[in-house]
């Protein structure tokens, strides 16, 4: 059919694009070996015959290199949509719902009123700032944290993963709305861009000179885990009693106890109210496979509770342990 | 025409006063062009790496829409001495 066409030359794309610059040409990057990409040349296939005023082009990606380097192919099947000789969307993966709607999309309408051109770019501005600010840390990569899709990202997230940051992700080869739209709204023309609260850092260059001035872990927000919480807790001071109430007021009669015995050893300590924090009350339960509170600590690693500490004292060991000696 | 190490280096040096500039052509054979710059200038003293990266990133603008990968280091030339002295 006459709107369904192969290119195998860079000279044939420039010239079907030329050819065609009225309308919306598709063209789909596949490779004979991906079973994907048959499947897909069939959608295109069906759109082809409803769709008469669009171009669909195959380009064998391997075979036409300077055509699939120029516009970053980087796996098959990859769907570029063009307009008056200018590429105007992109669409990775064999995505049929995602390529029809695509189609039924831009190759409807066109021109428009002088001023219809201002709503569509009103509302990709509030797009835009929705997405960085989606999350306290947003990067904006090429795939997706679990599939990086370049070299860049790949990178970066290994450093975001290194330092534990917490951050969400948007897969720009997904949306060339946003990849383009957010370039100009940042004035940054390249990719991965990493926001922190709604605030651009900067690409890959920037992250890694944030890694050697140490100023990483103060840009960007951090996972801390429940455990590393309750480590960090247990290591508070040399001795830390983890109990119900403080040192002025044992809110239970073991509490009360311990802090009597504690306090007659003459040894420094510090406490953590446990009736204030559930997350650490039940975390350290499970963290110390330990049921009951009080608990103690010396140097973070847990002595036990009341009856062991009354063991200790009534053996004469007691100062010696909380010393942290044998 | 096709974006060159020496097309780099001139423009950084007329548009925003570098005073030196290292390109490293990090194309690998076949592929889309990749350059990584050290860029050294007066211009740079009191901004922030954000704002550095945007004056390299502006004064390439063109050339960044045929770059695919595009690597950048920006310093004072008192943050290059120091560099150069380690």
């Amino acid at each position: 059919m006459a709107n369904f066409t192969d290119a195998a030359s860079l000279q044939q794309f420039d010239e079907l694009l030329k050819n065609n610059s009225k309308s919306l040409t598709v063209v789909h990057f596949h490779a004979p070996w991906a079973p994907q990409c048959s499947q897909m040349n069939d959608v295109m296939a069906e759109l082809a015959k409803e769709h008469k005023h669009t171009m669909f082009v195959k380009l064998e990606a391997e075979a036409v290199p300077e055509v699939s380097e120029k516009y970053e192919i980087t796996s098959v099947p990859t769907f570029l949509f063009f307009k008056g000789g200018e590429k105007i969307d992109r669409l990775d993966g064999a995505h049929a719902p995602e390529l029809t709607n695509k189609v039924q999309r831009l190759g409807s309408g066109g021109g428009g009123a002088v001023g219809a051109g201002d709503v569509p770019k009103e509302d990709l501005n509030q797009r835009l700032k929705r997405l960085i600010n989606a999350a306290p840390c947003m990067l904006f990569m090429k795939g997706s944290p679990q599939e990086p899709r370049c070299g860049f990202s790949r990178q970066i997230i290994q450093i975001l993963k290194d330092h534990n940051v917490q951050y969400s992700s948007f897969d720009i080869l997904s949306d060339e709305e946003v990849r383009q739209g957010l370039k100009t709204y940042s004035n940054w023309p390249t990719y991965p861009q990493v926001y922190v609260s709604g605030e651009l850092i900067g690409g890959l260059d920037i992250v890694k000179e944030l890694v050697e001035s140490g100023e990483l872990e103060n840009t960007f927000p951090k996972t801390v885990s429940l455990e590393n919480r309750l480590k960090s807790l247990i290591n508070k001071s040399p001795v830390m009693l983890f109990m119900k109430g403080n040192k002025e007021a044992a809110k239970c009669g073991f509490s009360r106890q311990i802090l009597e015995i504690m306090n007659n050893t003459g040894v420094e300590y510090d406490t953590f109210d446990i009736l204030e924090d559930e997350e650490v009350r039940q975390g350290l339960k499970t963290y110390s496979n330990w049921p009951t509170f009080p608990q103690l600590y010396v140097k973070g690693d847990l002595i036990g509770g009341l009856d062991i500490v009354k063991e200790l004292l009534e053996g004469g060991e007691l100062v010696s342990v909380l010393k942290g000696e044998n | 025409m096709s974006v060159t190490p020496d097309l780099i280096r001139k423009k950084l040096i007329a548009e925003i006063g570098a005073i030196h500039v290292d390109v490293e052509d990090t194309s690998p054979s076949r592929c889309a062009a990749s350059f990584k710059v050290l860029v050294v200038s007066p211009q740079f003293e009191g901004k922030q790496l954000l704002q550095r990266h945007r004056m390299v990133n502006n004064c390439l603008a063109q050339e960044l829409k045929e770059i695919h990968a595009f690597e950048q280091k920006t310093l004072t030339p008192e943050q290059w001495e120091k560099q150069k002295a380690q």
